[in-house]
């Protein structure tokens, strides 16, 4: 028996090992899809990580958010100046909107069926009728605008102002400008918790936490993995997972997603992933955190139970965007 | 006016302070002592580009618009051309005494101007020489440098043979003062990082048979064992002519070839398209037309102002004039470089610590600090005079 040459710890690695390949192929079921900024194209990926279709989309497409149905994904085509709405089952693009000048990211609030879309190039964000078309505003902002939220009433739009530093608020019904939350460097996503606003400040390696509604800041989170220097994190994307109590940040060049406590604001982990982890997915049970890597274009898997990665596989060119259905 | 027009369109709701902030900057220059197509003497062509930092300042300022109706602030720009016949000290007589001063002269004035300043107490900005003795030896309270350090661009140079292993570099360099001062750092570099010189040659310009040892490249090149040939020619005149023609099949690196820089076009990362595409679609008034991308000068005096435009949110806004001493002082200070990771000022020489780019005509194939050069306090430390090593100890 070859098993007797190793010792126990090895024996011990291998049954773990065993247990989590286990878990990964019978326990979890969901279909990812990521897109793809440089090769133009949507892949979808089963939770074993495999892509199961490449399917060509547009030029640039970049942000991406789920639509009005679970089959639905609305998709910024940056370079072709375009919404798209694409449906997964059917594997097409069902519908579009353009003239949306540089759209890189987009974010949709279901009960008024709009969308919200940053439009980079003119320091904007526009807010659009999915289902028509229509334009109903225009929301001016600082230059490079990335991140985009609506609150779940509908009343509150934050959008961040790369160059300026800037989260510009706008009221959700009169589009009229309520405020400005002064950030720390280079502020890329957005992302809602409650009565909380949470920030990624790029270029100041860290996260800023505001209250939504008196736009104050209640505290921040910096981030400092073994063997980096301060100035090496330069976060993106944040996802929370409350059920576990989690929120989840790609830390880009620090090659690193922190696991950050929603609660005590601590980080409880640091996890190894691909080169300039950026954007994240959460699987629909809350199990699997998929995470893109944008200078190795591959994703990885983590599986949350172990906080330990599953897998890493190709992804197409510059991976930018993930949402996970179910 | 093109796209960055929508900016003078936006209205902003500021609850904080009524009255404004004033954020003096003033640009001084002396056309009348800049000596146009300093590299003509072989050549007999314009070989360097050096542009005036204007426009690079009004690209900053406009770009900053919304971040000052943020903070309130009213920023004021004033213009000075030295006349370089007469005394300067009076024709500094205007500057405010809370101004930003971004000095765009050459060396000599650059000197006398930045201790005049320094002296009263002017904050002073270098956006154009790279020259080590005015971080080492000069060494002015006042004086910041936002362009790296001659040390800063060659240590990313020999960060990046020592990553690629092409460890034997024969140094060839032109007959100048300036030439025979950089290659003197360029060994520092080599030496910090442990790379070996195989011989050290000089350029002469000249194309008389005699001096053929000197003046043809295969010859200038041969009887010497080489993994790289570094170029060192401050004025871009005799270097072109290396590549290609060195008696070995090697690469060449230094003032041609594989390029130290701060600023590229191609560099396609970070954000770094968005701003060379303002770069070049901004026009603003009585300006001079973009070439294809902003010179390491002209990045330099963007990063300046975008230096205190970013540290806004340390700033003391309370009094009526803002106080650029108060922001550079405060080790918070910081900028968003378009690199990828942010820039800071060293406490003791007063150097804007930041990536440097390795490039080629149409590429940046390496931007430095290379991997596994680790610093144990700032990621770009292992680039220019640490702490410890720089002569200048102004914290």
């Amino acid at each position: 028996m070859t098993i007797r040459q190793h010792t126990p710890l090895d024996l011990l690695r291998v049954l773990l090992m065993a247990m989590a390949f286990a878990t990964a192929s019978v326990a979890y079921s969901f279909e990812a899809l990521i897109s793809n900024e440089r090769s133009g194209d949507l892949i979808h990926i089963n939770p074993q990580g495999k892509t199961t279709h490449v399917v060509r989309i547009c030029n640039r497409p970049r942000g991406m958010t789920k639509g009005a149905t679970e089959s639905d994904a609305v998709i910024a085509c940056s370079d072709d100046n375009m919404i798209v709405v694409y449906d997964r089952s059917k594997r097409v693009i069902t519908s579009s909107i353009e003239s949306v000048p540089g759209a890189m990211n987009v974010s949709f609030h279901p009960t008024t069926g709009r969308i919200i879309v940053t439009n980079e190039g003119i320091a904007q964000a526009s807010v659009y009728e999915l289902d028509t078309g229509r334009l109903l505003a225009k929301l001016p902002t600082g230059l490079e605008p990335d991140g985009v939220v609506i609150t779940n009433d509908g009343q509150t739009i934050f959008v961040a102002s790369e160059n300026a530093g800037l989260v510009h608020v706008f009221d959700g019904t009169s589009y009229q400008s309520k405020g400005l939350i002064r950030t720390n460097l280079r502020p890329r996503r957005i992302a809602l918790l409650d009565q909380e606003l949470w920030v990624s400040s790029e270029m100041g390696s860290r996260v800023e936490i505001f209250h939504v509604e008196t736009l104050e800041k209640l505290d921040e989170v910096i981030f400092a993995p073994k063997g980096f220097r301060p100035e090496q994190m330069t976060p993106v994307d944040i996802l929370f997972n409350p059920s576990a109590n989690e929120a989840y940040v790609a830390l880009g060049s620090a090659n690193h997603v922190a696991v950050v406590d929603i609660n005590s604001r601590e980080i409880t982990k640091y996890i190894l992933v691909g080169r300039r982890a950026w954007g994240l997915g959460l699987s629909p049970d809350g199990k699997v955190l998929a995470v893109l890597n944008g200078l190795s274009d591959d994703f990885t898997f983590i599986d949350l139970d172990t906080k330990r990665p599953l897998l890493t596989k190709r992804a197409g060119l510059i991976p930018h965007s993930i949402e996970v259905f179910k | 006016m093109r796209r960055l027009s929508i900016l003078s369109c936006l209205s902003i709701l500021i609850s904080s302070h009524v009255i404004a902030t004033t954020f003096h900057i003033t640009v001084v220059t002396a056309m009348d002592a800049e000596q146009i197509n300093r590299g003509k003497s072989f050549a007999g062509i314009q070989t360097k580009i050096e542009r005036p930092v204007h426009r690079a300042i009004d690209l900053a300022l406009s770009e900053s618009s919304t971040s000052f109706r943020a903070f309130n602030i009213d920023p004021e720009l004033q213009r000075i051309d030295l006349n370089t016949e007469k005394p300067i000290a009076q024709q500094l007589r205007s500057i405010h005494p809370n101004a930003f001063v971004i000095l765009d002269l050459p060396k000599t004035v650059f000197i006398e101007a930045a201790k005049l300043l320094s002296e009263a107490g002017r904050v002073v900005i270098n956006t154009r020489h790279p020259d080590t003795d005015l971080r080492d030896s000069l060494c002015l309270p006042m004086l910041y440098h936002t362009i790296p350090s001659q040390r800063m661009y060659f240590d990313a140079l020999g960060q990046f043979l020592i990553y690629r292993n092409w460890r034997k570099v024969l140094i060839v360099h032109g007959p100048t003062d300036e030439d025979r001062d950089r290659v003197r750092v360029l060994e520092q570099s080599l030496k910090k990082f442990g790379a070996d010189i195989s011989d050290i040659r000089e350029f002469t310009l000249s194309h008389h048979p005699d001096d053929r040892d000197k003046n043809k490249p295969e010859f200038l090149t041969g009887g010497a064992s080489y993994d790289v040939v570094a170029v060192v020619d401050s004025v871009r005149d005799f270097g072109r002519y290396i590549p290609y023609s060195t008696r070995r099949a090697r690469p060449v690196v230094g003032d041609v070839g594989l390029v130290p820089v701060t600023w590229h076009r191609t560099l396609e990362r970070y954000g770094a398209p968005q701003l060379n595409e303002r770069y070049q679609i901004f026009d603003g008034e009585d300006l001079f037309p973009a070439s294809e991308s902003m010179s390491d000068s002209e990045f330099s005096a963007w990063s300046a102002i975008k230096l205190i435009t970013n540290s806004l949110p340390i700033a003391d806004l309370t009094s009526d004039v803002l106080d650029p001493r108060q922001i550079l002082k405060d080790p918070d200070a910081q900028v968003d470089l378009y690199k990828g990771t942010r820039g800071s000022i060293r406490r003791w020489n007063h150097q804007l610590r930041q990536p440097i780019l390795l490039t080629t005509g149409d590429a940046v194939i390496a931007v430095a600090p290379m991997p596994k050069f680790l610093h144990p306090k700032h990621y770009t430390d292992t680039l220019g005079f640490d702490e410890k090593e720089s002569p200048c100890r102004l914290n």
